[in-house]
């Protein structure tokens, strides 16, 4: 193994544990109270119809939480780490938006006291910037694989 | 005999009277949901909520003694808010004399007035008799009144309420606070039969 393929694992290995790790935290927040809780924060967007909403606050946790184990176990790498990120931009999406309209709600990330501000934007940001890296990382990866 | 049944079913929250004002809450002796309501009689999504949402939680579930409704002050500070404060006094010592919510019922309803010109006290005035507004001018300026409202400020800063309306319930052994805003009341009423084991 040449030592820029190590440091690739490495950087791969921070990243999807730390990713990993917000997302099963997230999920966490968000599965150990009724899940009508994040409904009112995704109501807050002004977004869906209550029926939409009542589905997403109900699916979305789970799914985090999947995504979150995937990434720590390195498992379904590609697909996990494209999903995180597509998660990821449509969150910063809605929270730009929400942000840039003045409205004053809760991100909706963590449980209820979250207010979005431009920390929580820097934070989701960062965020998305990581797993964009991740999934170019783990395809990359990949296709070094298959020319060997 | 129905508003007999009905004042009954309003009493205050026995159960928490020692820890908030008896004379600011609504529901029964023993609700197994305790609902807290940070406000600023200034704050128009505070008047929204207390229009919309409040009718229909004591119609729904205060009368019926599942829930506690406890009005608590978080009087908004800055340039833009120079009347809230004096608004929560006399709301707070309108409450001492079992006036709160005539009181506050009017501050709502002028909020526009009252929040823009000052008239604060002139406002309060029009639902106290004589004899009441005499009170109520003397209690707001009573320390202990002033106390209070500084001691729900102080738990709302503590308990990191920034906004108004904030509003924390506490059942099941737990409290915790709603995410901010006016929140959609069939999610509301959804988190409330939730912990009733509805």
């Amino acid at each position: 193994m040449t030592s820029s393929s190590k440091t690739l694992r490495a950087v791969m290995l921070v990243l999807r544990i730390a990713l990993g790790a917000v997302f099963v935290y997230a999920a966490w927040t968000k599965l150990r109270t009724p899940w009508e809780l994040f409904a009112m924060s995704i109501d807050s967007y002004q977004l869906l119809p209550l029926k939409a909403v009542e589905l997403v606050a109900r699916t979305l946790p789970w799914f985090e939480l999947a995504v979150g184990l995937l990434l720590i176990a390195g498992f379904c790498l590609r697909s996990a780490s494209a999903a995180t990120a597509l998660l990821l931009a449509v969150f910063f999406g809605l929270m730009v938006r929400a942000y840039a309209k003045g409205m004053e709600i809760n991100c909706g990330c963590f449980g209820a006291n979250d207010i979005i501000s431009w920390k929580t934007l820097l934070r989701d940001g960062s965020m998305l910037a990581a797993a964009l890296a991740l999934t170019v990382l783990s395809f990359v990866q990949r296709r070094n694989a298959t020319a060997r | 005999m129905k508003r007999t049944v009905l004042a009954a079913a309003l009493l205050p929250c026995l159960a928490i009277a020692a820890s908030f004002d008896s004379g600011k809450t609504l529901g029964g002796t023993n609700s197994p949901i305790v609902l807290e309501v940070f406000s600023s009689f200034d704050c128009p999504h505070c008047k929204e909520m207390h229009d919309d949402l409040v009718p229909l939680l004591v119609r729904d579930y205060v009368v019926s003694g599942r829930v506690c409704l406890v009005n608590r002050e978080f009087p908004l500070a800055g340039s833009g808010h120079p009347y809230a404060r004096a608004a929560a006094l006399y709301a707070t010592a309108a409450a001492r004399i079992g006036k709160y919510s005539a009181v506050a019922d009017a501050l709502w309803k002028s909020q526009a007035t009252w929040a823009i010109n000052g008239q604060v006290w002139e406002t309060v005035a029009t639902v106290l008799t004589a004899a009441e507004q005499k009170k109520v001018q003397a209690l707001a300026k009573d320390p202990g009144v002033e106390a209070e409202v500084r001691h729900d400020i102080d738990e709302a800063t503590r308990d990191n309420v920034d906004r108004t309306p904030s509003i924390f319930i506490t059942a099941g052994g737990r409290r915790f606070m709603l995410p901010g805003g006016v929140p959609n009341y069939e999610l509301l009423s959804s988190v409330l039969n939730h912990y009733l084991g509805q």
